[in-house]
C-alpha cells in the first residue's frame, strides 16, 4: 500500500509527459540531422559532425540576419515598452475617456500577427496606401515605406509595436492598479512633486510587472518571423531577413534541411541564454519589490 | 492650479486618443477596404459606393480560394488542439500545483521553454518527418504541433489557478466522505471553472492566430484561415478588397471571444506571472 | 479512541512531527495545547489521514491506519481555515457529507438532520446564503455543522474558535461542550490558547516542538507542571519563577540574597544546584500568613475589574500577585509589604538551559 500515494501524481503528469516527448522528439531528431547535410537533392545524407555550424558562423548572411534579429528585437521591446507603459499611465489616471478606451485596447493583440502585417503592407503600399495619401497634404506623399531596406525594417518593427504595444499596457496597468496606495498618499502630503513621484515611487514599484512584458516581448521578437514574413518577406534585398526567415529560406524554400535547423539551433541557443539572464535579474528584482512592500 | 490640471488633462486625452486612433484605423480602414468595389479599389480613398461583394467572394469560395474550408479548419484543429491539451494539461496543472517533485518541476520548465522556444527549430524536422508518417497537411498533424502554443499556456495558468486554491477545501471533501476524484470533480474543478473557461479561449485565440505551422505543415486539406487571407495577395492582380474582408472575417472569432475574456487576460498573457 | 505511537513527519527540512506519541481516550474531549509551529495541525492531519507520517502509527479504534485512505477514517474535521466549499451555499456545505457515497442519506432524512444541526447551532435562517455572505462567526458554525452533520468516531477540531473575536469565543466554549454529540464522541481539540484548553479540555496534552511534552488532567498540568515552559503557558499572570541556589541547608537563596525559603530540600537537589522557584499569582497573599514569608516594595498595581495585579519588588527579582481589590486599595509605590506564600504552593524547577527549560523536581 506504501507505494500509492506517493506515485500519485506521476500518474497524473504521465499524459502530458508523453506529449511533450511527442514535441522533444522533433526537436531532439533536428538536432540530430544538424550533424548531417540532409537536403532534398540528398536523402541519403553523409555525416558532416559540426560542419553546418562552422558553415553558419562563418557567412556573412548569418551575421548579417543577427544583426537584424537584434535591432528588430532591440526596438521593438523598446518601442513597445516605452508606448505600453505610457499608455497604461494615462488610462491609470481613469478620465471617462480612459474608461471607454480601456475596453478596446487589446484589439490589436487579438488580431493575428501575419494579419496585421497585410493590414498594415495594404495600408503602406506606396502609391495607392492610405499612409501617404494622408500625409499628402503634409508634403511626404511619396515614402517607400517598406522598398528601403531602412524603411522596411521600421515598418515591420512598426507593426510589431502596434500589435504588441497592448500586452504591455496591460501588464502594465494590472501591475499599476495593484500598487499600494500609502506611499502615494505619503508622498502627496509631503507634497512630492509628479516627477518625483513617478521616479522614485511609481517606476520602481511598477518595474517587476513591466520586466515580465519586456521579457516576453523581447524573447518573442527574438524568434519574430510571421509579421516580417507577410510584410517584406526578409526584402528589400536581405534588409530584413531576420534568422527564423533565414532559417525558412534554407530549409523551405531551398529545402536544405539540415542546413536551415542549424539556423534554428544557434537562434535557439541565443533566446535561451537571453531568457536565463533576463528571468535571473527578474527574479532579483521581484525579491526586492517583495522586500520593499 | 485649476486650470493647469484641467490642461494636463486634456492633454492626457489627446494623447490616449491619438494612441488609439494609431491602434484602431488599421482595423477601421480594412472594413473600408472591404466594401470597395473592384473597379473603385485604386481610385478611390475614403468616398466610393460601398458594396458586400468582396464578401461575397471570398465567403463564396470563387477565385480558386476555399476560404470557408480555411475557416473550418482554423476551427477544427484550434479545438482540437485545446481540447487535448485541456485533457491532458489539467491533471499534469494539478499535480504540480499540489505535489513539488522532481518530475513536474522539470515538465514545467520544459514547457514553458517550448513557449520561447523558435518555432522552426520543431517545424523543420516535423516537416521531414510529417511527410513520412503521412500527416503532412492533416487535422491530426495540426493538432499535435499545436501543442506547442497551446499546452504550454494551459498547464502553466493552470497550475497558477490551482495553486491559489487551498488544498485543504480538497481534504475537506476527503474527510466528507469523497474519493480523491470527486473531489477533484466536485470541488476544485468547479473553483477554477472561469480559469479553465477563460485560459481555453485564450489557447483557442493563439492556435487560431497560429500561421508558422500551417503555412510549413499544410498545403490544402488543413490550411487555416491565417495563411489562406494571405493567399488573396497572390497573382497578378493584387485584390485588395478580398484581402482586407478575408483578414477580418478571419479576426472575428478571436476578436469576439477576447471580449469575453477580458477580466481573465492579464494571468494569461504573461503565464501567470502576474495576477490581478 | 485515537492512539498514536512514535509519529514523524517532516516538510522538507522542517520537521513537524519528532516521534510524537498520544492517546485520546474513547469518549474524551481532548485538548492540544501548543505554540504555532509546534505540530498540532499536522497531528490532526495525520490522525485523519492527510498527512502520511514518515514513522510511527496511527491507531483509531484499536486499528492501524496504516494504508487506509482519509474517507475510509470516519474521522471529521473543522479546519482552522474552516475549508467551507465557497461555492455552495450553507446548506450545500452541511448536505456535502450527506451526499457522498459513504454518509450518503436519503434528501429528505438528510434535510431533516441539517435542520437539526442548524437549528442546534443557530445558524437555521443562513442556509440559503452563499458562504462568501457569512461573518467569520458564522462560518465557524458552519464548518462546526459540517462536522456535526454525520457520525463520526472522532472529532478533530482545529482551534475553531481562533478568528472570532473575544465575546464570541467565549460563547461558542460554553456551546461547544454542551452538544450532545461532542459530549459522546472522541475529540481531539487544537487550541494555542491555555484558557480554551482548562476550560474544555477533560484531559490536556502540551505539545512542543513535534513531541508531546506532557498530558494530563487540568489539575495535573496546573500544579503538577512538567517543567518551567508548561508553568508559563497556563495562568494569567503567568507564574512567578525566582532564579536562585540550593543552600548547604537544603534551602534556597535567590541570586541577589533577597529571597531565601526555608525549603528543607533533601533528595531534589544537592547544596549550589541552580534552581527556580515557582509560584503562581493567585497563591501569594499579601501580609502575615501561614507559610513562607517575603518582604519587598511595591513597584505596580494594576486593577483587573475586581481584582488588583500587585508587582512587588525582592531586591532584583519582581514577583506579580493577584489580591481581592480591597486589600490593594492603600497601596502606593515603593510601600515596604509583606507577603507570605504556603510551602505547598511552591514549585520547584531546575534551572532553565539554553537547551530546554528546566523540568520540575519538586514538590
Amino acid at each position: 500500500m506504501g507505494w500509492r500515494p506517493a506515485l500519485r501524481p506521476y500518474l497524473l503528469i504521465v499524459p502530458a509527459l508523453l506529449l511533450t516527448c511527442g514535441i522533444l522528439y522533433p526537436f531532439g531528431l533536428g538536432l540530430y540531422y544538424t550533424l548531417f547535410d540532409f537536403s532534398a537533392s540528398k536523402p541519403q545524407p553523409d555525416l558532416v559532425r559540426l560542419e553546418n555550424y562552422t558553415t553558419v558562423f562563418t557567412q556573412e548572411a548569418f551575421w548579417n540576419s543577427a544583426w537584424v534579429t537584434v535591432l528588430y528585437a532591440v526596438g521593438a521591446a523598446a518601442a513597445e515598452t516605452v508606448l505600453g507603459v505610457s499608455v497604461a499611465l494615462l488610462l491609470h489616471r481613469s478620465s471617462v475617456v480612459g474608461r471607454v478606451l480601456e475596453k478596446i485596447l487589446i484589439l490589436p493583440l487579438m488580431i493575428a500577427p501575419v494579419i496585421a502585417a497585410i493590414i498594415w503592407k495594404l495600408m503602406l503600399q506606396p502609391s495607392v496606401g492610405v499612409v501617404n495619401h494622408l500625409l499628402r497634404p503634409f508634403g511626404l506623399g511619396g515614402v517607400q515605406w517598406t522598398d528601403t531596406p531602412t524603411g522596411a525594417l521600421l515598418s515591420s518593427i512598426a507593426v510589431d509595436v502596434w500589435v504588441y504595444t497592448p500586452f504591455v499596457a496591460i501588464l502594465a496597468l494590472a501591475g499599476l492598479r495593484s500598487l499600494p496606495t500609502s506611499p502615494f498618499e505619503a508622498a502627496a502630503v509631503d507634497g512630492a512633486g509628479w516627477w518625483y513621484t513617478f521616479r522614485r515611487l511609481t517606476l520602481p514599484m511598477l518595474w517587476p510587472y513591466v520586466l515580465v512584458a519586456v521579457i516576453f516581448r523581447f524573447m518573442d521578437s527574438l524568434k519574430v518571423f510571421d509579421i516580417i514574413y507577410a510584410l517584406t518577406e526578409g526584402g528589400p534585398g536581405d534588409s530584413t531577413v531576420v534568422l527564423q526567415i533565414r532559417a525558412y529560406l534554407e530549409a523551405i524554400r531551398f529545402q536544405r534541411y539540415s542546413f536551415g535547423i542549424s539556423y534554428t539551433i544557434v537562434l535557439w541557443a541565443v533566446v535561451y541564454l537571453a531568457a536565463m539572464v533576463l528571468v535571473k535579474h527578474l527574479g532579483k528584482i521581484q525579491r526586492k519589490a517583495a522586500e520593499a512592500k | 492650479m485649476t486650470v493647469r490640471r484641467r490642461l494636463v488633462g486634456w492633454l492626457a486625452d489627446a494623447a490616449l486618443i491619438l494612441y488609439f486612433v494609431f491602434a484602431l484605423f488599421p482595423v477601421a480602414w480594412m472594413v473600408i477596404l472591404s466594401l470597395k468595389p473592384a473597379n473603385q479599389l485604386f481610385s478611390t480613398y475614403f468616398s466610393f459606393s460601398p458594396t458586400l461583394d468582396g464578401y461575397r467572394t471570398v465567403l463564396g469560395d470563387s477565385e480558386g480560394i476555399p476560404f470557408v474550408r480555411f475557416f473550418v479548419n482554423s476551427l477544427v484543429v484550434s479545438v482540437g488542439a485545446v481540447l487535448l491539451s485541456l485533457l491532458v494539461g489539467l491533471p499534469a496543472a494539478y499535480a504540480s500545483a499540489r505535489w513539488r517533485f522532481k518530475g513536474s518541476e522539470n515538465l514545467m520548465f520544459t514547457l514553458l521553454s517550448f513557449r520561447f522556444a523558435p518555432e522552426l527549430t520543431v517545424i523543420i524536422p516535423l516537416f521531414v518527418l510529417y511527410q513520412k508518417l503521412g500527416l503532412f497537411d492533416t487535422y491530426v498533424g495540426m493538432v499535435w504541433v499545436l501543442q506547442l502554443v497551446t499546452l504550454p499556456l494551459i498547464v502553466w495558468i493552470m497550475r497558477s489557478y490551482f495553486a491559489d486554491l487551498t488544498p485543504e477545501l480538497e481534504q475537506a471533501a476527503l474527510l466528507d466522505g469523497y474519493s480523491r476524484k470527486q473531489a477533484f470533480v466536485k470541488v476544485a474543478l468547479p473553483l477554477v471553472k472561469p480559469g479553465v473557461a477563460a485560459v481555453s479561449l485564450l489557447a483557442f485565440i493563439f492556435a487560431w492566430n497560429n500561421f508558422v505551422f500551417p503555412l510549413i505543415l499544410t498545403s490544402s486539406e488543413a490550411q487555416t484561415v491565417t495563411v489562406g487571407a494571405l493567399s488573396f495577395l497572390g497573382g497578378d492582380r493584387p485584390k485588395y478588397n478580398l484581402t482586407a474582408a478575408a483578414a477580418l472575417v478571419s479576426v472575428v472569432p478571436p476578436l469576439l471571444l477576447a471580449l469575453t475574456i477580458q477580466r481573465y487576460l492579464v494571468r494569461g498573457l504573461s503565464f501567470g506571472a502576474v495576477k490581478s | 479512541m485515537i492512539r498514536l505511537r512514535g509519529v514523524s513527519k517532516a516538510f522538507g527540512a522542517v520537521r513537524a512531527l519528532d516521534g510524537l506519541d498520544l492517546d485520546v481516550r474513547e469518549g474524551e474531549f481532548f485538548c492540544l495545547l501548543g505554540p504555532s509551529g509546534a505540530g498540532k495541525t499536522t497531528t490532526l492531519k495525520t490522525v485523519a489521514g492527510l498527512e502520511l507520517p514518515d514513522a510511527g502509527t496511527v491507531e483509531l479504534d484499536g486499528r492501524d491506519q496504516r494504508g487506509v485512505e482519509p474517507y475510509d477514517r470516519g474521522v471529521a474535521m473543522c479546519f482552522e481555515s474552516y475549508a467551507l466549499y465557497p461555492h455552495k451555499s450553507v446548506y450545500d456545505n452541511l448536505a456535502f457529507p450527506l451526499r457522498s457515497p459513504r454518509h450518503r442519506l436519503p434528501a429528505a432524512r438528510a434535510r431533516e438532520r441539517i435542520g437539526e444541526v442548524a437549528e442546534l447551532l443557530g445558524i437555521a435562517g443562513l442556509l440559503d446564503r452563499s458562504v462568501g455572505q457569512l461573518s467569520n462567526g458564522q462560518r465557524q458554525r458552519v464548518a462546526l455543522g459540517r462536522v456535526l452533520v454525520r457520525p463520526a468516531r472522532a472529532f478533530l477540531l482545529d482551534e475553531p474558535l481562533s478568528h472570532l473575536d473575544a465575546k464570541l469565543r467565549q460563547q461558542m466554549r460554553a456551546e461547544l461542550k454542551a452538544i450532545g454529540s461532542v459530549r459522546r464522541t472522541t475529540t481531539l481539540y487544537v487550541t494555542h490558547d491555555s484558557v480554551e484548553a482548562l476550560a474544555l479540555g477533560d484531559r490536556i496534552g502540551v505539545i512542543r516542538d513535534g513531541r508531546i511534552v506532557q498530558t494530563g488532567t487540568r489539575e495535573e498540568i496546573w500544579y503538577r507542571p512538567h517543567d518551567t515552559e508548561v508553568a508559563r503557558a497556563f495562568g494569567r499572570p503567568r507564574i512567578n519563577l525566582l532564579p536562585g541556589t540550593v543552600t548547604p541547608g537544603g534551602g534556597f537563596r535567590s541570586a541577589d540574597g533577597a529571597v531565601e525559603l526555608d525549603l528543607r530540600l533533601r533528595a531534589e537537589a544537592a547544596p549550589g544546584t541552580g534552581v527556580l522557584v515557582g509560584v503562581r499569582p493567585r497563591d501569594l497573599t499579601l501580609g502575615t500568613g501561614p507559610g513562607h514569608p517575603l518582604t519587598g516594595t511595591v513597584y505596580v498595581t494594576e486593577v483587573l475589574g475586581r481584582s488588583v495585579e500587585v508587582t512587588v519588588r525582592l531586591g532584583e527579582q519582581q514577583v506579580a500577585l493577584v489580591v481581592p481589590r480591597g486589600e490593594a486599595a492603600g497601596l502606593r509605590p515603593d510601600d515596604p509589604v509583606r507577603l507570605s506564600v504556603r510551602p505547598e504552593n511552591l514549585l520547584l524547577f531546575e534551572a532553565d538551559r539554553p537547551e530546554r527549560p528546566g523540568r520540575r523536581i519538586g514538590p
